[in-house]
């Protein structure tokens, strides 16, 4: 068993690291307008002093962290070091793994705690949909694979369907290109395509919140940046969660970014802030390409 | 390569020293061994075929010869009477079902006693025995026509044998002994006078019937129960429908020519579409593959029945929805279900499901479920019950590797769109595990088609087409299945007779059969590997 050291501090150091050097030129570009976005941001989802543990073995140690309502949020980090950990545990997919469990704390989605004892994890993926690393789409028609979602909820109306089809596959940028093989197969499409399907299916259940875990890491950058796009459009609607390894994408798509390491949350504030004037050692190195 | 004139050139040395026997290197040998190994197998299965095939084909001359006798001994021609006689008869029993059924009636539910039914029943007795006597001139003369018929097969037989036994004598040179061996030849014309002379006198006969069922049916009396009386009138349209088949039967006999050659697809269809089985009989024999295999398809359904859901059921539980512990229980003990000897579980399946099985049936309040009560021990249910248990391991096993390739992608997307975990397994993974599913079926069809113990042990043994018409109840009659017959029979049938070659075209069909299984199986999984990736 690994015993649980409480640590708020945001610049506790979990392990040794070498020095960071001065900050001196960034190989981010951080886009000026993506902090300063208009209006002031409500929080959603409130994680609050989280533990989590695969078996004996904790994966997650004390995690507190505000994600804002209709913004962007990008988690960067090291490989293990627990970001898609976290980003399952806000829509209980790891409920599927046998073994897992969360010693203490809580994540409230609109002050609801989502491991209540009243909660559906059923209704609350609903609400919090999920984009995966590899795209997945059902071995089912395009049509098929985004009626899924609504199927399972007892929607039959083919008139509806029809309609969120279209209006998913247009939200998803990718009506234009399959609007004429709604029937074939998802697995006919491309990489990128596929990717793009994947959302569209998602955001046909009309979730509040979408979570990517590394939606881009196989596609090449033009797929990339269509995705990104995407990720641009989509953030009027719902709130978004990201997982990348891509420093520039998280420069480019995100509002607020969260850096973790070794299963703890190092730092979190602006993407700007994080990226152009960091306050953790850590966080520095690591954005700066000199760790990770 | 270094040239002489240039030393400081430092050679490329690529090549290595291999030690060789008998010139091959190792990695040669050991190909050769599995190459080897590869072509011994494939070999075999060639020779099984080939052998099999040319003990089996031998059978379709011979059958040919057997149906040739029994036309040219005039058993066909018999047999059209024979046929009239025995459909009287289909219908006489059904005159006296209709009787059992009155009485039933009569003591359970209008409470008469026994002797007071009878007599209510005394006008349709009377009619019941007029009925039944009106075939007698037909049966007369079937019953002289048989004995001759016999005669002239027994004759010919007896002549046959002698030339077998001339040719043994001069194959060993003993050449003197084989000229007194004397021959004596059938001349089937002369000896079919007497038979064919009988027409005139069938004739009479079928007129006479014809008359006697027709004054019957005239005075066909009302049945006192009234609730039964639709059985009656379907009575009169089936009496009226063999009457039908009179001029057909005289015209088929008016024709009949024992001289019309047999061809060798009727032996072939004989076989494949042969309603009977039926082997040393004094009268003619018939090899029929029909009530085999419908019994052995009979068979294979009840199981496949019982093992379908089983099997599928406990691959989607075990793979989906059990805990690790409960998988670490249920998986070995299914594939343990698989080393029990097939012996073992006829025996079980004799002393022990048959007769529960039985007892069930009979227990009064389950009197609404089709076939109860029974009372053969043995019969295709029993069988089909222990062969459910020898296809749930083969079912089960393929059905859950073919689950467990489905992607963990697939699943996890799925419920990260909101569905239960019930409709992930209907709609995601069985969807796309389906055609492994569906294999794992078809192999588990080739495992109980196959399964030869537990249905000689446990099917009942009775060589008959089941009877479909009764509905459900059907499982609950005894049969003989392909494997069966040739397992009880081959031992004690002399080897090269038509018997033991018609039980070699078994074991072809059966060969068949199990091939084609295989091929669709294989040609599903295919498919199945190239959706899935
Ligand atoms: N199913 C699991 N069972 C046990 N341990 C796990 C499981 N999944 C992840 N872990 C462990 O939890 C830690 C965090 O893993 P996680 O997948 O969250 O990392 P990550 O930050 O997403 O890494 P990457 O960037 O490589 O995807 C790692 O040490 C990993 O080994
Ligand atoms: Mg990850």
């Amino acid at each position: 068993m690994v015993t649980v050291t409480p640590s708020p501090s945001l610049t506790s150091t979990a392990a040794p690291m070498e020095t960071p050097a001065a900050p001196t030129k960034f190989s981010v570009t951080v886009p000026p307008a993506s902090a300063a976005k208009s209006g002031v941001a409500t929080t959603l989802i409130n994680i609050e002093n989280f533990d989590f543990y695969y078996g004996a073995k904790q994966a997650l140690f004390d995690i507190n962290l505000k994600l804002d309502d209709k913004r962007v949020t990008a988690f960067i980090g090291p490989s293990g070091c627990g970001k898609s950990t976290l980003l399952r545990c806000l829509n209980r997919m790891n409920d599927l793994i046998d073994g897992t469990s969360i010693k203490r704390g809580s994540i409230s989605i609109r002050d609801v705690d989502i491991y209540g004892r009243d909660v559906d994890a059923i209704e609350l993926r609903k609400r919090v949909g999920m984009v995966f690393q590899k795209s997945n789409p059902f071995p089912k028609s395009i049509y098929e694979n985004i009626t899924y979602g609504l199927r399972i909820q007892g929607v039959k109306t083919k008139s509806r369907l029809d309609e969120v089809v279209e209006k998913s596959l247009r939200g998803a940028a990718l009506w234009d290109e399959v609007k004429d093989r709604l029937h074939e197969s998802g697995l006919g499409l491309s990489g990128g395509q596929q990717q793009r399907l994947c959302i569209a299916r998602t955001i046909a259940v009309e979730p509040e919140v979408i979570l990517m875990d590394e939606p881009c890491s196989a596609l090449d950058p033009i797929a990339t940046s269509k995705v990104e796009e995407l990720i641009h459009e989509l953030k009027k609607q719902f709130t978004i969660i990201i997982v990348t390894h891509s420093m520039q994408q998280a420069a480019r798509c995100s509002d607020k970014t969260a850096f973790f390491y070794m299963g703890k949350l190092i730092e979190y504030d602006d993407t700007r802030n994080i990226f152009m004037n960091p306050a953790n050692p850590q966080t520095e190195a690591y954005v700066s390409g000199r760790f990770g | 390569m270094s040239s002489p004139s240039s030393p400081a050139a430092p050679t490329f040395v690529i090549g290595k020293a291999r030690t060789r026997m008998l010139g091959l290197t190792l990695d040669e040998c050991i190909q050769a061994f599995f190459g080897g190994n590869a072509l011994v197998a494939v070999i075999v299965l060639a020779l099984i075929t080939f052998f099999l095939f040319r003990e089996g084909a031998q059978f379709f001359n011979q059958n040919r010869d057997n149906i040739r006798i029994y036309r040219l001994a005039g058993l066909e021609y018999v047999d059209y009477m024979r046929q009239q006689q025995e459909d009287h008869t289909a219908l006489t029993r059904y005159l006296f079902d209709v009787r059992l059924r009155t009485l039933k009636h009569l003591t359970e539910v209008e409470h008469c006693s026994l002797a007071e039914a009878n007599a209510r029943l005394a006008s349709f007795d009377d009619f019941a025995g007029r009925y039944g006597d009106a075939i007698e001139p037909v049966r007369g003369l079937v019953s002289d026509l048989t004995e001759v018929a016999t005669a002239i097969k027994t004759k010919f037989t007896i002549g046959e044998d002698t030339k077998i036994q001339r040719e043994q004598l001069l194959s060993v040179g003993k050449t003197a002994e084989a000229a007194a061996v004397v021959i004596q030849p059938v001349d089937f014309k002369s000896e079919l006078a007497p038979i064919l002379g009988t027409l005139p006198a069938y004739k009479e006969a079928a007129v006479v019937v014809r008359k006697n069922l027709e004054a019957s049916l005239a005075t066909i009396p009302a049945l006192p129960v009234h609730s039964l009386q639709p059985r009656m009138d379907r009575f009169k349209q089936l009496t009226r429908d063999y009457l039908a088949t009179f001029p057909t039967t005289l015209h088929a006999m008016e024709i009949w020519d024992y001289t019309r050659p047999v061809p060798l697809w009727k032996s072939f269809t004989g076989f494949m579409l042969g309603r009977q089985w039926l082997t040393a009989s004094f009268w003619q024999d018939w090899y029929g593959i029909v009530p085999l295999f419908a019994g052995s398809l009979l068979i294979s359904m009840i199981a496949l029945f019982i093992a379908v859901p089983l099997g599928v059921g406990a691959a989607i539980y075990v793979n989906q929805i059990a805990s690790s512990t409960e998988q670490g229980l249920i998986k070995p003990t299914i594939e343990f279900i698989s080393a029990i000897p097939s012996v073992v579980l006829g025996f079980f399946g004799i002393a022990v499901l048959g007769q529960a099985l039985r007892a069930v049936s009979q227990i009064q309040s389950l009197n609404w479920i089709p076939g109860f009560p029974f009372s053969e021990r043995l019969n295709a249910l029993t069988a089909g019950c222990l062969l459910a248990l020898i296809a749930v391991p083969t079912i089960f096993t393929l059905a859950e590797d073919a689950i467990n390739n489905v992607p963990r992608a697939f699943k996890e997307a799925s419920f990260a769109l909101g569905a239960t975990r019930m409709q992930t397994i209907l709609r995601i993974i069985v969807p796309a595990s389906l055609s492994g599913i569906v294999s794992a079926i078809l192999l588990g069809l080739g495992r109980v088609i196959g399964e030869t113990m537990v249905v000689l042990l446990c099917a009942g043994n009775r060589i008959q087409i089941p009877d479909f018409s009764v509905g459900l109840s059907v499982v609950t009659q005894p049969v003989h299945t392909m494997t069966g017959i040739i397992a009880q029979e081959m031992g004690e049938v002399p080897q090269g007779s038509i018997h033991y070659r018609a039980l070699f075209m078994v074991g072809v069909a059966l060969f068949f059969l199990a091939l084609l299984i295989n091929f669709f199986a294989q040609k599903i999984v295919r498919k199945y590997r190239i959706s899935i990736g």
